[in-house]
C-alpha cells in the first residue's frame, strides 16, 4: 500500500477514514461521560430508537446528515428517555427493564417504517442497520470550493459543538456525574446537565448514523471509554485517551477491511474490542498480565525469604549446641531459590550444606526479626496458644517494613524476647 | 481562618435555621409530621433518632432535595435558594461511587464550583482554598491519590474539606461519623468544633447516643416528629429517650400508609 491510496478516486479512503474518525471522537467524548454515569444502556437505548425520528424527518423532507434528521434523532432520543421514565414511575419496572422496552419497541418501529418506506425515500435499510462508510465519499457539498462528504461535515460540525459544550459545562458535569445530591444542593441545574448529555448521546449517534449505522454505533460510544478506564484514573484523561483510541480504531480498522475486503464500520467495531482486550491484559496497573507477574514476583520473593529464614535458625539452633540432624528434602522452588541466592551472593555451599554469606544473614535477620516480634505482639494482644502464634507471623514476616518493625519493638521494649524464649535481631 | 459569618439582616432577629411546621413524604407518604424547630446560635447542633426516624430526610428538605408537604424552613429567614453558596453539604459516603475517575482534590474543589458559577475555572486561590482544606483534616499528603484507593475514614474527611473549601456559614452533615474509625472521628469532631467556635451553626444527624452526649450542645430528638429540643443535657434524659426509641409511634407508619394508598386509590 502507498499513498496513492489515500489520494485516489479524489481521496476517497482518506474521507472515508476522516469520517469514521469524526464519528468516533464525537462518540468517545460523550460516551466517556456515560461510562462513567454508569449510563451506557441509556446510550444503547438512545442509538437505536431514534431510528423512527430519522425515518419521519425523512419523510418529511429531511436530508441523511441535514439538521432536520439530526432534530428528528434529538426527540426520538428524548421520547425514549421519557419512557423509560414513565415506565419507572407508573409502571413500576426497574430502569434498566424500562429502557429495554421503550428502545427496542422505537427501534422496530423504526425498523417497520423504513422497510415500508424504503422504494420512496432515501434511505436504505441495510445502510440503517451497518452503515456504508464505503459510500460516505460520494455524497458531497461544496465547502468553500472543495467537495467534502456530507457525512464528514456533519460528523465535523457535531463534533466541534459537542466538544465546545463539554469543555464550557465541564466543571457541572463532573459534578453531577460523581455526586448528584451535592451539586444540586450546590445549585446545579442536575436535570438539565443530564437532559444535554443525552441530547449530545442523540447528536453524536445520529452523525455517526449513516457512516457505521445504529448497531456499531453503540460500539464507538461505549467500548473506547470503557478501554481508557482501565489505562487512566482521571477522567480528563480518560476522555482524550476514548478519543484517540477511538480514531485509531476507525483508521485501522478501516484499513483492515478494506485489505481483507470486509465491511469496515464491522471491522472499526473489531478493532475497538481488540483495543479493550489488550487494555484488560496490558493496563499497567489492573491489567492481568502486571498481576500475575505482581504476585509471581512476591511468591518468588517469599520463597526466597523462607529458605534465608530456614538456614538461619539451622545455625541458631547449631550455635546452640543442638544441630538440626534431620533436614526435609527440599522440593523444586526450594532449590531453585537457593541456587538463586546462592547465585546472588547470599547463601554459600559449604561441606554441611548451605550457609549464609554476610549479605545473606543481613536479610534474614530482617525477616526473623519481623516473624519474631510479631509473634511477641500478637502473644500480649490476643490471649492465643503458643502454637497459634507461628502461623500468622511466617506469613506477615514478608509484609513488615522496618517503621512498622520500629512501632512494634517500641511498644513490646528493645529487649524482649518472643513468647518462645528466643531472642529477636536487632534492626542494623 | 476564614471570616467570621456575614449576617444578613444587620439587627439579626431571624434564626440561623428555622423549621415552621414541615411536612415531607416521599411520594404521597408522609415520613416526617410537623417539625417546628428553631435554631438561634451558632452551635454543634444533634439530630438524633433511631432509624427510619426521618433524620436524614429533614437535612434533605432543608437543602430543597425532598419537596415539602407543609410548612417553610428558612436559613437566615430567607429561603435555602437564596443562600445556598452560604450552606455547605456533606452527604452519607455510600451515596457516591467512590471508584469515580477523580483525585482527592478535585473532589474537594468542587466545593469551590457553586461560587465560581458555571463558566469560570478553578484558579490559584481555588486551589490553596483546596489545598488549606484538606490540611485541616489531615490528607494534604494524599491530594493527588485516586479517591477509591482511600479508607472510608479518609473519604468521609474528603467529603468535610468540600464543604470547608465552600467557605459556608452552615455545615449541614449527615451521619458524618458512620463506618469511620476512631481517629477520624476525632478529626472530623476537632474540625467540627473550630467551625463551631468561629460561629458557624454545625448541623449533624447522628445515631449514636453514647457519643452524642460528648459531642453536642444542643440537640433535636427526632422520630417522624420533634420529641423534644434544647441544650443536651435537658434534652437527652431517659424520658425522652424512652418517648423517642421505645415508644414508636407505629400508628404515624399506618397512617403514613393510609394517605398513600388512598392517594392510589382515588
Amino acid at each position: 500500500m502507498n499513498l496513492s491510496f489515500f489520494t485516489d478516486g479524489g481521496g476517497m479512503h482518506a474521507w472515508a477514514i476522516a469520517t469514521a474518525a469524526m464519528v468516533a471522537a464525537g462518540c468517545g467524548l460523550v460516551g466517556t461521560l456515560l461510562v462513567v454515569r454508569r449510563m451506557s444502556l441509556l446510550g444503547d437505548a438512545i442509538s437505536h430508537a431514534m431510528l423512527p425520528g430519522i425515518v419521519i424527518a425523512v419523510l418529511a423532507g429531511g436530508r441523511p446528515g441535514g439538521l432536520l434528521v439530526l432534530l428528528g434523532a434529538v426527540a426520538a432520543a428524548l421520547l425514549t428517555v421519557w419512557l423509560t421514565q414513565v415506565l419507572r414511575t407508573e409502571g413500576g419496572l426497574a430502569e434498566d427493564a424500562g429502557a429495554g422496552v421503550a428502545f427496542t419497541t422505537l427501534f422496530a418501529l423504526g425498523v417497520v417504517m423504513v422497510t415500508a418506506v424504503a422504494s420512496r425515500i432515501d434511505l436504505d435499510p441495510a445502510c440503517v442497520l451497518h452503515g456504508v462508510l464505503e459510500l460516505v465519499p460520494f455524497d458531497t457539498v461544496p465547502v468553500l470550493g472543495f467537495e467534502v462528504p456530507r457525512a464528514f461535515l456533519t460528523a465535523a460540525v457535531v463534533f466541534v459543538g459537542l466538544s465546545l459544550a463539554v469543555i464550557i459545562t465541564w466543571k457541572m458535569q463532573v459534578f453531577t456525574a460523581f455526586d448528584a445530591e451535592a451539586a444540586r444542593a450546590a445549585g446545579v441545574p442536575v436535570a438539565a446537565v443530564t437532559t444535554g448529555l443525552l441530547v449530545a448521546t442523540a447528536l453524536a449517534t445520529v452523525a455517526g448514523f449513516e457512516a457505521v449505522g445504529a448497531i456499531l454505533v453503540v460500539a464507538m460510544l461505549v467500548v473506547p471509554a470503557a478501554t481508557a478506564e482501565l489505562l487512566t484514573r482521571r477522567l480528563h484523561r480518560i476522555t482524550i485517551l476514548a478519543i484517540l483510541l477511538g480514531v485509531a480504531a476507525a483508521g485501522i480498522g478501516y484499513l483492515v477491511a478494506w485489505w481483507c475486503n470486509t465491511s469496515a464500520a464491522g471491522m472499526i467495531a473489531v478493532v475497538l474490542g481488540c483495543e479493550y482486550l489488550l487494555a484488560v491484559f496490558f493496563a499497567p496497573d489492573d491489567g492481568l498480565v502486571s498481576r500475575v507477574f505482581t504476585r509471581g514476583w512476591f511468591h518468588w520473593r517469599v520463597a526466597c525469604e523462607d529458605r534465608l529464614a530456614a538456614c538461619w535458625r539451622r545455625e541458631e539452633m547449631a550455635a546452640q549446641g543442638n544441630p538440626l540432624v534431620v533436614a526435609n528434602r527440599p522440593n523444586l522452588g526450594e532449590r531453585l531459590a537457593d541456587r538463586w541466592l546462592a547465585i546472588t551472593g547470599r547463601l554459600n555451599h559449604g561441606p554441611r550444606g548451605w550457609t549464609l554469606t554476610r549479605r545473606g544473614r543481613e536479610q534474614a535477620d530482617m525477616v526473623v526479626r519481623s516473624h519474631r516480634l510479631w509473634e511477641t505482639w500478637l502473644g500480649r494482644h490476643a490471649d492465643l496458644p503458643l502454637d497459634h502464634l507461628h502461623p500468622p507471623a511466617e506469613w506477615i514476616e514478608h509484609h513488615l517494613g522496618a517503621d512498622v518493625r520500629r512501632r512494634i519493638e517500641a511498644e513490646v521494649g528493645t529487649r524482649a524476647s518472643d513468647p518462645h524464649g528466643r531472642s529477636i535481631p536487632p534492626e542494623p | 481562618m476564614p471570616a467570621p459569618p456575614v449576617s444578613n439582616a444587620s439587627p439579626r432577629v431571624s434564626p440561623i435555621l428555622e423549621f415552621h411546621d414541615v411536612t415531607v413524604a416521599y411520594g404521597r407518604r408522609p415520613v416526617l409530621w410537623n417539625i417546628d424547630l428553631a435554631i438561634d446560635d451558632a452551635c454543634l447542633f444533634g439530630i438524633i433518632g433511631p432509624n427510619g426516624a426521618g433524620k436524614s430526610t429533614l437535612l434533605k428538605a432543608a437543602l430543597g432535595l425532598v419537596p415539602l408537604a407543609g410548612g417553610s424552613i428558612r436559613f437566615f429567614g430567607q429561603p435555602f435558594a437564596e443562600v445556598r453558596s452560604q450552606v455547605g453539604y456533606v452527604p452519607q459516603r455510600e451515596t457516591v461511587d467512590w471508584d469515580f475517575p477523580v483525585s482527592v482534590s478535585d473532589v474537594v474543589l468542587m466545593g469551590t464550583y457553586a461560587r465560581l458559577g458555571w463558566f469560570r475555572r478553578p484558579g490559584p486561590r481555588e486551589r490553596d482554598l483546596a489545598r488549606e482544606s484538606l490540611k485541616r483534616v489531615g490528607l494534604a499528603d494524599v491530594a493527588g491519590r485516586q479517591i477509591g484507593k482511600l479508607s472510608g475514614g479518609q473519604q468521609q474527611r474528603v467529603f468535610l474539606a468540600r464543604a470547608l473549601a465552600q467557605q459556608a456559614d452552615v455545615y449541614v452533615l449527615d451521619e458524618p461519623m458512620a463506618g469511620v474509625d476512631a481517629r477520624s472521628q476525632e478529626l472530623i469532631f476537632g474540625v467540627l468544633s473550630e467551625l463551631r467556635d468561629a460561629g458557624r451553626l454545625v448541623l449533624v444527624v447522628h445515631h449514636d447516643l453514647r457519643t452524642a452526649a460528648q459531642w453536642f450542645d444542643r440537640v433535636a430528638l427526632i422520630d417522624r416528629r420533634l420529641v423534644a429540643a434544647g441544650p443536651t443535657a435537658t434534652v437527652l434524659t431517659s424520658e425522652n429517650l424512652e418517648r423517642t426509641y421505645v415508644g414508636r409511634l407505629d400508628l404515624l407508619d399506618e397512617l403514613g400508609r393510609a394517605v398513600e394508598e388512598r392517594g392510589r386509590t382515588s
